[in-house]
């Protein structure tokens, strides 16, 4: 360790947060930790040996977030003390920045966990720097390609990695082929968790299935149902590569209004009761994926059902806002496999009337290539054109994203495009449906949070759950 | 459409489990669709491995591209199928080719690490494995049936293309195109078109997709297409050109 070095880097990192926030200029989550990395390489590794208990890291493509902060939530509310990055801070410099920000040069703060999530491409170097106690992964799915070549590639460098590292143990989703193949292919000791058979499983595979080939001997894998996308009861008929039988499995789901529920059966034969204030069977997985972790870090399965319960979603994750009395959703999109996830909620909000917004940018963090857009499965909005009103279309793409609904079928006379999030908002809001829910990729979610929020009140209390606002 | 004439295309889609990358399976819809507006009907023959095809029945083919994987699945498949392919492209059956699938129907691809890998040779090119991927938007200036176009789209591929004796779709505007060198951007041959562009191709670039369905009925029919109106795709085509500083 060189003192001298993580002293600099330290106070460099701190007075650039300082500064960045001081000019209202973002959050500062990237540029503290590029600087501070410049100055002392060695600072990740070094910092993240402080922590005591050990780092627990959250990889995959989507519920990252979502996934890490139920871990942190579960902790906290057991009584340690969390270190965690921020929202979509997930690259190397947005790590090198969350340590920089919570920890001093005199290590005054001790921290028990550091929860961190971490970019797919990013993970290696991650990885190699913080040592992890356990690493989590939630599911691969097409994500922003042009950034990271094809989903081969991202699985291999995680796999690479995580093949480098002794004695770290994985929480693995079993129901993604995908992911539960790491068990095998790294040899590391695995806690997998899935979703048994239930009334809503399919028997037919969609168009944006990505694995559909045994990652060990290329055979095609046969399914004997899927839950979402490639996520389902999957064998090779080749090798005998299939779905291993779950350690913590969700039986049975429910979704409420506003909560999405499931028994829990572990491998011994004790069944807990679940639940998660948030929307969709992808958040059941997440609460799964936490759960296993929050068990396999020895806490008590009764405890931490219990404070799975008091998570709160993070800003644009089904987020719920009042309108003049009415509901307005808030969404993440930025993968078919979200987008259709998100589809799905349109369609069973439309019950009683709603407007759309969709507001779809292409800058880096979105993904310059938007022709996944033509992935995401629209077409079945074609069947609720009397329930849905207006889709305004707005964001750098909104004209692509228009001409994508078109395509889909949606008749012509329903197509807005206001590329202006100002004017998107205000003219969405002001439709005479019931509900309004607003669909936007990543840097279009924050200048329309920032705007509905001007006009909206949020509904529920802790609207971003950050543990450590400093 | 003149009385008593119902036109009905078969429209082949080539391995669209396999190949379902980068949106492509927008060249579909949008084919579909701006027949179905113009009241002629349509039927999508999916033809996955080791499906049989009759490609002579058909009037419009399209080939995607795919991850490394994917591409070598398809690429040992069609390899059995390539005569009758051949023949149908010979004898001017619309086929539309994107990344993987215009590489394949070249020559031969030849690795960074000296590998070659032989194509269908079904068309003269022949691509090299490049270091670096070409990414980006791109515009390229077209010359369709007489008018001059621009079509935009997004490229992703490492392989560089390099054309023998054919013609080049256009000449690229702003992007990298075939191989980042030459200013070229895909290959025609008879009625087939090679392009790097997803996006998809062409529902931003209407005026592709009407060739295309021209193409093919004119070869059965001699009627003309009823005009649509183009303002969405043409807004969404001008957005990129726009910022590529390429509009007209």
């Amino acid at each position: 360790m060189n003192k001298a070095r993580l002293f600099i880097a330290l106070v460099t990192a701190k007075m650039l947060v300082f500064i960045i926030r001081l000019l209202g200029r973002g959050k500062g989550t990237s540029l503290p930790g590029r600087a501070a990395l410049k100055i002392y390489p060695g600072l990740i590794s070094d910092l993240s040996s402080r922590v005591s208990k050990g780092v627990i890291l959250v990889t995959g493509t989507n519920g990252k977030t979502t996934t890490n902060n139920m871990i942190a939530r579960i902790l906290e509310a057991g009584g340690c003390r969390v270190l965690i990055n921020r929202e979509g801070a997930n690259l190397i410099n947005g790590i090198a920045a969350a340590f920089a920000r919570e920890m001093d040069f005199l290590n005054s703060r001790a921290f028990d966990y550091a929860c961190l999530e971490v970019d797919e491409a990013a993970f290696p170097g991650v990885a190699s720097r913080v040592r992890p106690r356990c690493v989590v992964i939630t599911n691969f799915f097409r994500d922003q390609l042009d950034r990271y070549g094809e989903l081969d590639r991202t699985i291999a460098l995680v796999r690479n990695a995580l093949k480098e590292m002794e004695g770290v143990r994985l929480v693995l989703n079993a129901d993604d082929p995908l992911v539960a193949q790491m068990g095998r292919s790294t040899g590391l000791q695995s806690v997998f968790y899935g979703v048994a058979e239930h009334g809503g499983v399919t028997h037919q595979g969609a168009a944006a299935r990505e694995a559909k080939f045994c990652p060990f001997c290329g055979r095609e894998l046969a399914y004997r149902y899927y839950q979402y996308s490639q996520l389902g009861s999957y064998g090779c008929p080749g090798c005998g590569f299939s779905r291993p039988d779950p350690d913590v499995e969700g039986t049975s789901p429910r979704r409420g209004g506003s909560f999405t529920q499931c028994r829990v059966r572990f491998r011994q034969g004790s069944a807990v009761s679940l639940e998660v204030p948030v929307y969709g069977m992808y958040n059941l997985y997440n609460a799964l994926a936490a759960y296993s972790t929050a068990l396999l870090l020895d806490m008590d399965p009764q405890k931490a059902a219990v404070f799975l319960k008091g998570y709160r979603p993070a800003t644009g994750r089904m987020e719920r806002f009042d309108y003049r009395g009415k509901p307005v959703y808030l969404n993440l999109v930025k993968n078919p496999t979200g987008f259709n996830e998100g589809i799905g909620a349109l369609v069973e909000m439309s019950d009683t009337g709603l407007d759309v917004m969709i507001a779809i940018n292409d800058n880096d963090a979105d993904g310059r290539d938007i022709s996944w857009l033509w992935d995401v499965d629209f077409e079945i909005l074609a069947d609720c054109q009397e329930r849905i009103r207006e889709y305004v279309c707005s964001g750098q793409r909104a004209e692509e994203m228009a001409l994508r609904l078109k395509y889909a079928g949606i008749l012509e006379s329903r197509l807005v495009v206001e590329g202006d999030f100002n004017e998107a908002v205000s003219r969405v809001l002001g439709g005479d449906a019931g509900k309004t829910c607003i669909l936007a990729t990543y840097t279009a979610l924050w200048p329309v949070e920032r705007i509905l929020s001007g006009y909206a009140k949020r509904d529920q209390t802790p609207a971003e759950y950050l543990p450590h606002v400093s | 459409m003149p009385r008593g004439i119902k036109p009905r295309l078969n429209i082949c889609h080539m391995y669209p489990d396999l190949l379902n990358l980068y949106g492509d399976r927008g060249n579909i819809m949008a084919y579909r669709m701006r027949c179905l507006w113009r009241e002629i009907e349509v039927a999508i023959h999916q033809v996955n491995i080791g499906d049989s095809v009759d490609f002579d029945r058909m009037d419009f083919i399209f080939l995607g591209g795919g991850s490394d994987r994917e591409q070598n699945l398809m690429a040992a498949d069609l390899a059995e199928k390539s005569g009758a392919l051949h023949a149908a492209i010979e004898g001017g059956v619309p086929v539309l080719a994107i990344c993987g699938g215009y590489q394949l129907l070249g020559k031969y691809y030849k690795t960074l690490t000296g590998d070659v890998i032989p194509g269908l040779g079904l068309l003269d090119l022949y691509t090299e494995g490049g270091e670096t991927r070409l990414i980006g938007n791109v515009a390229v200036e077209v010359d369709l049936g007489g008018v001059r176009q621009r079509i935009t789209g997004f490229e992703n591929h490492s392989g560089r293309t390099y054309l023998g004796k054919l013609d080049p779709l256009g000449k690229v505007m702003a992007g990298h195109g075939n191989n980042g060198r030459d200013g070229m951007e895909g290959a025609r041959y008879k009625n087939v078109i090679c392009s790097y562009l997803h996006g998809p191709l062409l529902p931003k670039n209407p005026f592709v997709t009407d060739y295309l369905i021209a193409c093919a009925v004119n070869r059965k029919w001699s009627i003309p297409l009823k005009p649509l109106d183009d303002s969405i795709e043409m807004s969404a085509n001008g957005v990129m050109l726009k910022r590529l500083g390429c509009l007209f």
